[in-house]
């Protein structure tokens, strides 16, 4: 039957539901209350994050990350239950990032997940954080089977669902774009505040020469340490000086930042593009922190133009880590039967995307 | 040998017999990093939490019993902010 949609597997809720969801898999803790109402759609009731900023030139290391969440984590999850306007009693799940990301800021935040679930017996559900961008992306912006591209500091992935798994089809040979820009951010000392990549954003409008760099897609991925390399060099380089004039053969940062950005979201966009006629998709989600670049978006767009598509983002709430995705993609995992025993609750660097069975969806 | 090893043993009095057991049970989840250099015995008596670690070397003696310390910290203030409101269940 042509047009004929699928019902979900997951059944009416019947009742309403709250879940909490926290994450701290890399530099900010966040926590999240979703509601799944018995009629209607999920509401996010709240969603508080707090970020670990270091100085400039300065990445942040797993201990330093780890005793942030600790310090903060708790004054969240209160301010988060405060401004939702309900209590542990009344929550179903708690939902956390079993992984991946860095060792002790995830165990950290499981720690406190576990106290709480044992403290008001709760079941505990531990979530991807992959697929937590993933299923926020689709729930804030409605998309309904789109190509999405998973970009932040730790991850770059092109995943497509299909039969239960969201698959990879492209992925980084080597860091994710986000380190990439992360670490060059480091390297011509920019701040650190709101975030590198946003201050790196800024820099580039204000390039105006784009520098030869190489171009390293390989086949359906991405290969960028190589480009990192090359755009370190630059900065060795004699003809690199702070403020140049057009006519003459100078190189600023903000030509650097901006050579970059096109070089690397060009590579991004060809890999999504594959993806997209691969499986005959018309529309691009993009998650993870790097999809709040506007710039990104705006490339993303003109190819998704060209082939009668549309591109999905939402903003920097959703884009970047927080603890309301975890929440909502726990909250799908619970209503279908899911549940982390606290003896399986422990937390994973590694866990792909594709190793989750995607239960909720056809 | 287990003679050659370093021991050490943390007793942390908690407010009661249930905050204690919760502290081991949410500790205990994670392993040991090395567990063929450091073994661990996690037990509850009354509302004392007890440690007791063997370890190859002084290093990793003062590491475990480190972190371990840290991981109980986190669960007193978890168990502080909490404890209260989850005695008092609000009558539906």
């Amino acid at each position: 039957m042509p047009g004929k949609i699928r019902k979900t597997p997951l059944m009416e809720a019947g009742r309403d539901y709250l879940a909490l969801g926290l994450e701290g898999s890399a530099n900010k803790f966040g926590a999240g209350i979703m509601k799944h109402p018995k009629d209607g759609a999920a509401t996010v009731l709240s969603n508080i994050r707090h970020t670990y900023i270091t100085p400039p030139g300065e990445g942040f290391q797993p201990r330093d990350t780890a005793l942030h969440h600790r310090e903060w984590a708790l004054k969240i999850i209160n301010d988060c239950l405060a401004k939702a306007g309900v209590s542990m009693h009344e929550i179903d799940c708690i939902c956390f990032t079993k992984g991946p990301g860095m060792g002790a800021p995830l165990q950290s935040v499981a720690l406190i997940a576990r106290t709480l679930s044992l403290l008001f017996n709760k079941p505990l559900v531990g979530v991807n954080h992959c697929v937590g961008h993933i299923e926020m992306g689709r729930e804030i912006t409605g998309a309904q089977n789109p190509v999405v591209l998973y970009v932040s500091g730790g991850n770059t992935q092109v995943i497509a669902y299909s039969r239960q798994c969201y698959r990879i089809f492209g992925e980084t040979l080597d860091i994710a774009v986000g380190n990439c820009l992360d670490r060059f951010a480091r390297i011509i000392n920019l701040s650190n505040d709101p975030s590198p990549g946003y201050n790196i954003e800024q820099e580039a409008k204000k390039g105006k020469r784009l520098v030869s760099l190489p171009y390293a897609t390989k086949g359906m991925d991405v290969s960028l340490s190589g480009i990192l390399s090359a755009v370190e060099a630059y900065t060795l380089d004699k003809r690199l000086h702070e403020e140049g004039a057009e006519d003459k053969d100078l190189i600023t940062p903000q030509d650097l930042c901006f050579s970059l950005q096109e070089t690397v979201f060009a590579m991004l966009v060809e890999i999504t593009e594959r993806a997209m006629a691969h499986i005959g998709s018309k529309e691009v989600l993009i998650v993870g922190g790097v999809g709040s670049n506007e710039r990104l978006q705006q490339m993303m767009g003109i190819m998704a133009h060209e082939r009668q598509g549309q591109v999905f983002a939402t903003d920097e709430r959703f884009c970047i880590d927080n603890g309301i995705m975890i929440a909502q993609a726990g909250l799908l995992s619970y209503r279908m039967g899911y549940e982390t025993p606290l003896a399986k609750s422990t937390c994973t660097q590694r866990f792909r995307t594709d190793e989750v069975h995607v239960a909720w969806r056809n | 040998m287990s003679e050659d090893w370093h021991s050490v043993t943390l007793k942390i009095p908690f407010a009661s017999e249930k905050h204690a057991l919760i502290a081991k049970q949410t500790i205990e989840v994670d392993p040991e990093l090395q567990p063929h250099a450091v073994k661990r015995i996690i037990t509850v008596e009354e509302n004392v939490l007890i440690a007791a670690f063997s370890t190859l070397t002084i290093r990793l003696a003062r590491l475990v019993a480190n972190a371990f310390l840290e991981n109980v910290d986190l669960v007193v203030r978890t168990l502080e902010q909490f404890g209260e409101e989850a005695e008092n269940p609000p009558s539906s």
